[in-house]
């Protein structure tokens, strides 16, 4: 699965530790999802695609393979 | 914070117990007891890095917790489990193999079951969960 997160924050102009605080996780949780080496929860996604306003697929594509 | 500072104490305490021990048998030191001394400062290190970790998470008003680092440690568990079953048949083995007290296997298979741990974590957590 990969994401958008790090082009949806810097169009939101925040940092790591912005959206971190705003989700409720820790900065490093936002830097494995940004470098691809986590899938986030269900509940996770949810809240960061409520951050900025979008649904969870234009931030979340999922990969078949 | 009050788990980090837990963390501390018993890093401390297992550090002064091993100092206590290592410098009191003697100038007379075998291998085995150098080893276990240097394997010993190893997992102190590691428990203050992770108090380190949740006291300055919680200095920063972040959750100390989340899911990754809860997932993280699952996994992690989960492996050095599965590792250490296979390190104990082993200890088994070498057990008529090499002239060590039964203490001192002991004592090797828990400082391997500890060292199984902190390699594990590292593993984990450059590899990321992204694949699961």
């Amino acid at each position: 699965m990969n994401n958008r997160i790090r082009e949806f924050r810097a169009r939101h102009d925040l940092t790591q530790d912005d959206l971190a605080r705003k989700v409720g996780v820790r900065r490093e949780t936002i830097v494995f999802l940004e470098k691809n080496k986590y899938n986030p929860s269900l509940k996770l996604a949810h809240d960061i695609a409520r951050t900025f306003g979008v649904t969870i697929e234009e931030i979340f594509i999922f990969n078949e393979e | 914070m009050k788990r980090g500072l837990i963390a501390i104490a018993v890093s401390l305490l297992v550090l002064g117990s091993a100092a206590f021990w290592f410098f009191g048998t003697g100038d007379h030191k075998i291998g085995f007891e150098i080893v276990s001394f240097g394997v010993i400062i190893v997992l102190v290190g590691f428990g203050l890095l992770f108090a380190y970790r949740r006291l300055s998470a919680a200095h920063r008003g972040e959750p100390v917790e989340d899911e990754l680092s809860k997932k993280i440690i699952q996994k992690t568990a989960a492996w050095a489990y599965y590792i250490s079953l296979y390190m104990w048949v082993f200890m088994i083995w070498l057990k008529d193999r090499v002239a060590l007290d039964t203490e001192q296997i002991l004592g090797a298979g828990i400082l391997s079951m500890a060292v199984i741990f902190f390699v594990c974590w590292i593993i984990i957590r450059a590899r990321g969960l992204s694949h699961e």
